[in-house]
């Protein structure tokens, strides 16, 4: 075999061991650098651990050669190097749509969220690659089934043992409630799933779990729980109320938070009537709003379906409150502050800028002189309680 | 060098208007709007390139698009209220910039490869007539000013449905711009369908269209075997296509202002950080010298260079005023400060359409343009071709727009983004 290009030891290491590797006798990597076949064996590695189908290997691999070829990555500090490991694989799984979130990468990789999303960001833009988004269903799959509640152990009791198959649907549904009601849009998608797989489990036998928490509950299926999950499950459990309230057998209980998840599995069953009644919105009404407004001018849209529900006829009059409408909680709730529209400015840019104007930025003798003492003084301070 | 009589000061201020003392005169600060986006129609959706494999991308849009509601066409031809009071100036002269690009001569046949599609988004860009009349078959994103335009191949449905729509809008100035957009939208509407997009499927409009032509396919230009298909505009099935008509009325307010000017003198930054009370310079952590004043309220970052980025400016003129004042105070300080090339270097904007929107649904339609990593991010970042515009685009229904130059890209940028905006409203 040839000597290995440029490099010494495996000339060596020819002597010392009579067995030749295949890919050192082939010289594939003579033309790789050694920072590149460290990235691709790494790429490989987290493939691996990942347990990941074998065609998932060679694309990410295939897409760390081809960031290589890029002089910007290839002059990259080691760390980008070592987050484009990630990068590279993340995109592969995208586009199979296998649910891997970033979170689980920068784990595995001891990697800075914000480090990966820079790396991230810059390398689908410099490859030009088509990246779907997460498929949400895949990973309610994937999360729900890492959560240890399917067989009894000592630190879950019995009562808390779960089947398996019915969490999946129940939090799926729960997912596509949430989805539907625009608690998911804009959010990271984790923590929805957490708040659902909660409610999903809670509801299956809530006699019997009602006092656990959300907190207890990832701690008991051996899951961490993401910090926004709290208030996620706020938000969707006041999603559920307001649906109870269209639900004629729970109207007269006067449900919270809490006895609602007594009913979840009633709620998900007519979760479609309910949410076009809960809200009142529905493609029908805002069509119906927007005939009106077609013969004129239209002007700003409104959000709020109120302003297209009252140009109707309800036919439902007798309902108890007012149904909220059908928006993000971000647009709900009231705005932190007016901004109030700027005045008109009638600057020209070209006017005469007077002299005391620029003087009061201007500190005078004396003032300078001052300060010029307090700042020898800091000096001296600072040097007198760090002696050298 | 020829001594002059006037002073540091006077110098100053006449470079800062832009005089040589010893040229004539230049041209001002704001540009010419009559030079304003002279470049020939070309859609917003112009994609970049082909894009890597996606394998079950084009599944996944596909059984979106039939999800969606038909609902573009039912606000196809409503016009939006007078702008604001106070950016009226500044949007008139926009739009009186795009009616007289409507009135100009094209430079010359329209500077699209046929690939390039007709989204219809641009309202105002346009080339004349003639490109509509003598390029038939190749016209592939031109709009025309319709008045003079020999409409007679096309079925009467369609211009008679033309007409009266036209009563319908009130306002004389967007009236204009929003015609020629419809004309487009509504001729290149029919194509869209026929694709196969299935975003509209309950207007009568199109299904006019389509019962027309197979009638008048004699009538047509190109070839008579595919009735359905139009011989003005060849799209790709990848930029599903909105009614563009419905102006927005809606002005984006500048927030930020980021330019630059080059005071041409070396500069010593301890003696200024020292003699300016609104100074602060760290040079350990950045080596320049920050200053801020009050009016107009402004931050400026000043280099031992002599260059100097001043930001946080509400409007051009603003931060022309304040990098002025800028200058003038190192001047005070004693340097020969001069004040050159001044140039606006990036315009935020924003504003709010009021309702929310579905971003998962924007991302996938919109592929090209579009990147929404919620994992990462809370909106979605939509990089516009033309004008090279940034918008991030939040789910409240909120709108950022950057990478400005002008003032104008923004709106432009703004009123392309809007009707597709609305296409998402609903769940």
């Amino acid at each position: 075999m040839s000597a290995a290009g440029g490099q010494g030891r495996p000339f060596l290491r020819v002597f010392l061991a009579p067995e030749v590797t295949y890919s050192r006798s082939t010289g594939e990597n003579d033309q790789v650098s050694r920072s590149q076949q460290r990235g691709l064996r790494r790429v490989r590695d987290l493939c691996r651990v990942l347990q990941l189908p074998s065609t998932f290997e060679d694309t990410a691999v295939a897409y760390y050669q081809q960031a290589y070829r890029h002089s910007g990555i290839r002059a990259a500090r080691l760390q980008k190097k070592e987050v484009l490991v990630g990068c590279c694989v993340l995109i592969t799984c995208r586009q199979h749509n296998w649910p891997l979130t970033m979170g689980t990468v920068c784990a595995l990789l001891y990697a800075d969220l914000d480090v990966f999303s820079g790396t991230y960001m810059q390398i689908v833009k410099l490859l030009g690659l088509d990246v779907p988004s997460l498929c949400l269903a895949d990973l309610v799959k994937t999360y729900c089934s890492s959560f240890r509640l399917f067989q009894a152990s000592p630190s879950v009791p019995a009562k808390y043992v779960e089947d398996k198959e019915k969490m999946l649907s129940r939090t799926l549904q729960l997912v596509e409630l949430a989805d539907e009601t625009w608690l998911v849009t804009g959010r990271h998608p984790l923590p929805v799933i957490t708040a659902a797989t909660f409610l999903a489990w809670q509801s299956l036998q809530p006699s019997h779990r009602l006092t656990c928490s959300l907190a207890r509950f990832c701690k008991l299926a051996n899951v961490d729980l993401p910090y926004p999950a709290s208030s996620r499950l706020q938000e969707l459990l006041s999603v559920l109320l307001r649906m109870a309230e269209r639900l004629a057998w729970l109207q007269v209980l006067k449900l919270d938070k809490r006895s609602v998840v007594k009913h979840i599995g009633d709620l998900l069953q007519h979760r479609h009537t309910l949410v076009r009644k809960a809200f009142r919105d529905g493609t029908a009404e805002m069509e119906a709003g927007e005939k009106e407004l077609r013969g004129r001018c239209q002007g700003p849209e409104q959000g709020k379906e109120e302003v297209a529900s009252s140009s109707l006829d309800l036919p439902e009059g007798k309902r108890p409150a007012s149904p909220t409408p059908l928006l993000p909680p971000c647009m709900l709730k009231p705005p932190k502050r007016i901004c109030p529209p700027p005045p008109v400015s009638t600057v020209t840019g070209d006017e005469n800028i007077s002299d005391s104007e620029i003087e009061q930025y201007l500190r005078t003798p004396q003032e300078i002189k001052d300060f010029e003492k307090a700042q020898a003084a800091r000096q001296a301070a600072r040097s007198v309680s760090n002696p050298p | 060098m020829t001594p002059t009589v006037c002073s540091g000061l006077d110098r100053v201020e006449a470079e800062a208007q832009g005089r040589d003392l010893r040229g004539p005169c230049p041209a001002p600060s704001r540009p010419d709007p009559q030079l304003g986006p002279a470049s020939p129609f070309a859609p917003a959706g112009l994609i970049n390139g082909p894009c890597a494999t996606r394998a079950q991308s084009g599944s996944a849009a596909a059984q979106l698009a039939w999800a969606l509601p038909p609902s573009r066409l039912s606000a196809l031809l409503t016009v939006g209220p007078p702008p604001m009071e106070e950016e009226q100036t500044y949007l008139e002269l926009y739009l009186d910039q795009c009616a007289a690009q409507d009135d100009l001569a094209p430079p010359g046949s329209p500077l699209l490869s046929p690939i390039v599609p007709d989204d219809g988004y641009i309202p105002n860009t346009s080339n004349s007539e003639t490109v509509f009349n003598s390029h038939l078959q190749e016209v592939k994103g031109a709009s025309g000013h319709f008045s003079s335009v020999d409409l007679s191949f096309l079925p009467d449905e369609l211009t008679q449905e033309s007409k009266d729509q036209s009563v319908i809008r009130s306002k004389q100035d967007i009236e204009e711009n929003c015609k020629t957009q419809s004309q487009q939208s509504r001729l290149s509407l029919p194509r869209e369908q026929d694709m196969g997009l299935g975003l509209i499927n309950d207007s009568t409009l199109s299904k006019s269209h389509s019962q027309a032509y197979p009638g008048d396919a004699d009538s047509v230009q190109p070839s008579p075997e595919k009735p359905n298909s139009t011989p003005l505009m060849s799209i790709t099935p990848m930029t599903p296509v909105t009614p563009v008509s419905e102006c927005s009325g809606i002005v984006p307010q500048l927030q930020n202002i980021v330019s630059t000017v080059n005071l041409a003198c070396k500069l010593d930054l301890k003696k200024i950080a020292l003699h300016a009370k609104n100074a602060e310079y760290n040079p350990k952590r950045f080596a320049a010298v920050i200053m801020r004043i009050r009016e107009p309220r402004t931050t400026a970052l000043i280099f031992s260079s002599g260059k100097m980025v001043c930001t946080g400016a509400k409007s051009e003129e603003q931060s022309r005023l304040a990098a002025r004042k800028y200058a003038r105070v190192v001047q005070k300080l004693g340097f020969p400060a001069r004040f050159l090339d001044f140039k606006i270097q990036n315009m935020v904007g924003s504003c709010d359409v009021r309702f929310p929107i579905r971003l998962e649904g924007l991302v996938l339609t919109h592929q090209q343009f579009s990147s929404y990593e919620p994992e990462l991010f809370p909106g979605l970042i939509y990089r516009m071709v033309k004008p090279r515009i940034v918008l991030l685009i939040f789910v409240s229904g909120k709108v950022v727009l950057t990478g400005a130059k002008e003032r104008s890209e923004i709106y432009e940028a703004f009123e392309n983004i809007y009707p597709i905006l609305k296409g998402f409203k609903k769940a």
